[in-house]
């Protein structure tokens, strides 16, 4: 499966008459771009604010990220989302770099909703401070969800997929730079040649968020819920290239959003190791479950996957902490116990005073771990001048790191603009999917 | 200028040995034995140095606490330093003791050195900073500088360091750090698989703690005639909690009379309730029994499917406890239940 990639570095986004991209700057006409937002009726208001890595900005709370994309040869970009269900990853697909289109919430939020600022201090605790981000802030009419703690999201999430591809196809008549393309192919398993075959193998198993029993709240891939799912066997390609759409449920700094999986570092990795140090055989995917024997089954078909392709190694992720670190631990066990040489890579739950066990479960077999972050540190933050969505939102709304009041804390917002909360409310904070530069040490 | 106080025993005071050693709490305002050498090498000035008798800090804790506490009630200071204690056990335990107390009371910093031999770093390392220290006196100017090092750096308001960098005790507290490198986690992870993948070492960002797994015992071969306790870790005591187990990170432990008891009377009845802090207590203080089985293990007895029920139930709190606290705390349990006869326990935990 071979897929190119057309990348434009964008280097500021305007609004103007014509949605155009030029010389590194991103023209977008509002009207038109909001006309595509509102093809669905359930979105009551919208507007797009832009905020840039430097600003005096706070934008909360934050429900999905996603990197603009086109497919030039017409295919699907989101299946099964927006798009009909199609094979993804191969053909050409041209991706607007160093931004991102956010789905912001107008008033309200939800327990998996997430914070960003765009400067100060609180800038390092997101990856997404560093890109220019193009928020939709938008209502909708979802009334049986408007005061319920966990939300769907699903007309502001699924208009912020619709912005992406329309922002996306601005460039669909351009050419990238050379310099600007990359290609990503991977031969057949059993078709790969002896030097590479001589290389130790290696799979990357996903856990992705899917615990919720409902549907509508988790993680899809080509649009199914991954809730109803057992572990599969994909192609990198297709998980960079749309098939996995982030969703709308666990504490925020353990999510992936869908711009995360598009971007995904750790399949990037070992692409650029493939050849080299090792033969990267694909990805398990695989989800997180609540019942134990969901736990097991889903192990089972993980070890099962990677022996059977002849994996030597594995590197394990987890979507979430608390309940599915028992997913992860059973997998990264039972992948050990069939050989395969396993690296976890995980955040922890400390506490705030950072003496809780990291993990709910552990196991020595799990020897090996990279740790990206404390969900439960407690984080203060001064006032910004600007706020996208609605600040009150991190408090009464049951962020997972946010809470109306506290004996001792108080409010989470204050008076003043100035807010106190867990890093659990960090957007994508913790950073799993490969990028975090945090890491966890001894006091 | 910043100011700080020194506690030490009778002993560094100049006091007295073993003899002196049941010393009540004093308060003076100069500068007493170590407090002279801590002096010349903090950059604050001590201000008071607080000495007590290890055995008087041993056997009446609280109103030790209480009268040192009440010291230092209106005098101003920013830190609190607390020996060294070298391998002393007693004045480890009392360093513990009062820089828990001191840093719980007053929210300043308190430092600490003991030997790694001195019982009082298990039991404290959480709560406090110890350094690891000398076997003797000395080493007084080594451990006293140590000590003094980190304490300016307190003082001035850096930024302090992990246990590995600074040098004190591992305390078991893991907060998110921010690598200088800032080289990512997928790269990380990828180091780390290739150097497993070739056999190579590697240090793995999360150490599991070693899993000290007890084979299982062999079954009692006739329980008719067996002699069964009753021991829990879910905090069940009688409501005036008498030996004053710790409601989370429990150090301390009682065994209960409940010969002739055909069941443990609940909180409201003024009998028992439970203390653990980790779960919701209502089901337990309504009913003790579904923490420590006592009715129905009675029940047992009158059938004559056990020989009879020991006459005291075991009990602590599990919630945050260390491994090392429990497994002393079990090892000391242990030993009445060997020397009056019981043949199998039933350990329940909540």
């Amino acid at each position: 499966m071979r897929l190119e990639m057309g990348n434009f570095p964008v280097k500021d986004v305007i609004f103007g008459d014509k949605s155009v991209y030029q010389d590194g700057i991103l023209t977008i006409n509002k009207e038109e771009a909001l006309a595509v937002v509102r093809e669905d009726e359930h979105i009551t208001d919208a507007d797009i604010v832009i905020a840039r890595p430097g600003e005096k900005k706070r934008i909360v709370p934050v429900k999905e990220a996603i990197e603009p994309r086109y497919k030039v040869d017409g295919g699907s970009n989101f299946p099964g989302v927006i798009d009909k269900v199609e094979r993804v990853g191969e053909g050409l697909t041209y991706a607007l770099k160093g931004c991102s289109v956010l789905a912001v919430g107008k008033h309200w939020g939800s327990f998996g909703d997430g914070l960003i600022d765009m400067s100060g201090e609180g800038a390092n605790y997101s990856y997404f401070s560093k890109l220019i981000n193009i928020c939709l802030v938008a209502d909708t009419d979802e009334e049986f969800e408007r005061y319920e703690q966990q939300k769907k999201n699903r007309a502001i999430r699924w208009a912020a997929h619709r912005l992406a591809v329309y922002i996306g196809s601005i460039v669909r008549d351009l050419t990238p730079e050379q310099e600007n393309q990359e290609v990503f192919e991977l031969e057949p398993i059993t078709r790969r040649s002896k030097a590479v075959n001589d290389l130790p193998s290696v799979v990357y198993v996903m856990q992705a968020q899917s615990q919720m029993e409902e549907i509508g709240y988790n993680d899809l891939v080509y649009g199914w819920d991954m809730n109803k799912f057992v572990p599969t066997f994909m192609h990198p390609n297709e998980i960079l290239d749309g098939a996995l759409i982030s969703g709308s449920f666990m504490p925020c700094s353990s999510k992936w959003s869908t711009y995360d999986f598009q971007n995904a570092p750790m399949i990037r990795k070992l692409y650029q190791e493939h050849g080299k140090s090792i033969n990267f055989l694909g990805v398990i995917m695989s989800n997180l479950n609540v019942q134990l024997e969901q736990k097991k089954r889903s192990a089972i078909f993980v070890a099962q996957m990677a022996k059977s392709l002849g994996a030597d190694g594995a590197i394990l992720t987890e979507e979430g902490y608390g309940n599915p670190d028992a997913d992860f631990i059973e997998c990264f066990v039972a992948l050990e116990d069939v050989g395969v040489k396993t690296v976890g890579l995980t955040n922890e739950c400390t506490g705030r005073d950072g003496q809780s066990q990291p993990l709910v479960t552990l196991d020595e077999k799990a020897n090996a771990i990279v740790s990206t972050g404390n969900v439960s540190e407690l984080i203060k933050l001064p006032p910004m001048e600007t706020v996208i969505g609605e600040l009150q939102a991190l408090a009464r709304d049951g962020l997972s790191g946010g809470w109306a009041d506290d004996e001792k804390l108080g409010p989470s917002v204050k008076e003043d603009g100035s807010i106190i909360l867990e890093n659990n409310s960090m957007f994508c904070g913790d950073q799993i999917i490969g990028w975090s530069p945090k890491m966890m040490k001894e006091f | 200028m910043k100011k700080a106080i020194l506690y030490i025993n009778q002993f560094f005071a100049g006091i007295g040995g073993e003899d002196k050693a049941d010393y009540t709490p004093e308060i003076r305002a100069e500068l007493v034995g170590p407090a002279m050498l801590l002096n010349q090498l903090l950059d604050a000035e001590v201000t008071h140095t607080i000495i007590c008798g290890d055995n008087y800090m041993g056997s009446n804790e609280e109103e030790a606490v209480k009268t040192i506490l009440g010291f230092l009630a209106d005098i101003e200071f920013d830190i609190f330093i607390a020996g060294p204690a070298f391998q002393a056990g007693r004045y480890g335990n009392a360093c513990g003791v009062i820089g828990k107390a001191v840093k719980e009371k007053f929210n300043v910093p308190v430092v600490s050195s003991m030997n790694p031999e001195n019982p009082g770093v298990d039991m404290f390392k959480k709560d406090i900073y110890i350094f690891p220290g000398g076997k003797s006196a000395a080493k007084m100017r080594t451990d006293m500088k140590q000590i003094a090092e980190f304490a300016n750096k307190i003082l001035r308001g850096e930024r302090l360091g992990s246990a590995s960098d600074e040098g004190y005790y591992v305390r078991g507290i893991r907060h998110m750090v921010w690598r200088e490198d800032e080289q990512p986690a997928s790269e990380r992870a990828m180091a780390m698989l290739l150097k497993k993948l070739k056999g190579e070492e590697f240090v793995s960002e999360l150490p599991i703690p070693k899993i000290d797994r007890v084979p299982v015992a062999a079954p009692v071969a006739d329980l008719s005639k067996a002699t069964i306790a009753l021991v829990t870790s879910g905090g069940i005591v009688p409501v005036d909690n008498p030996d004053r187990i710790q409601s989370a990170s429990a150090t301390r432990w009682g065994r209960y009379n409940i010969e002739g008891v055909d069941k443990l009377g609940n909180r409201e009845e003024g009998q028992f309730k439970t203390i653990h802090a980790g779960y919701d207590p209502a089901a337990a203080d309504t009913n003790p029994n579904r923490v420590v089985p006592l009715d129905a293990l009675r029940a047992y007895e009158k059938e004559g499917r056990i020989g009879k029920i020991h006459e005291y139930f075991y009990t602590t709190v599990g919630t945050g406890t260390t491994e090392a606290e429990a497994a002393r705390m079990g090892k000391e349990m242990v030993e009445y239940l060997h020397n009056e006869g019981v043949d199998a326990v039933i350990l329940t935990s909540t």
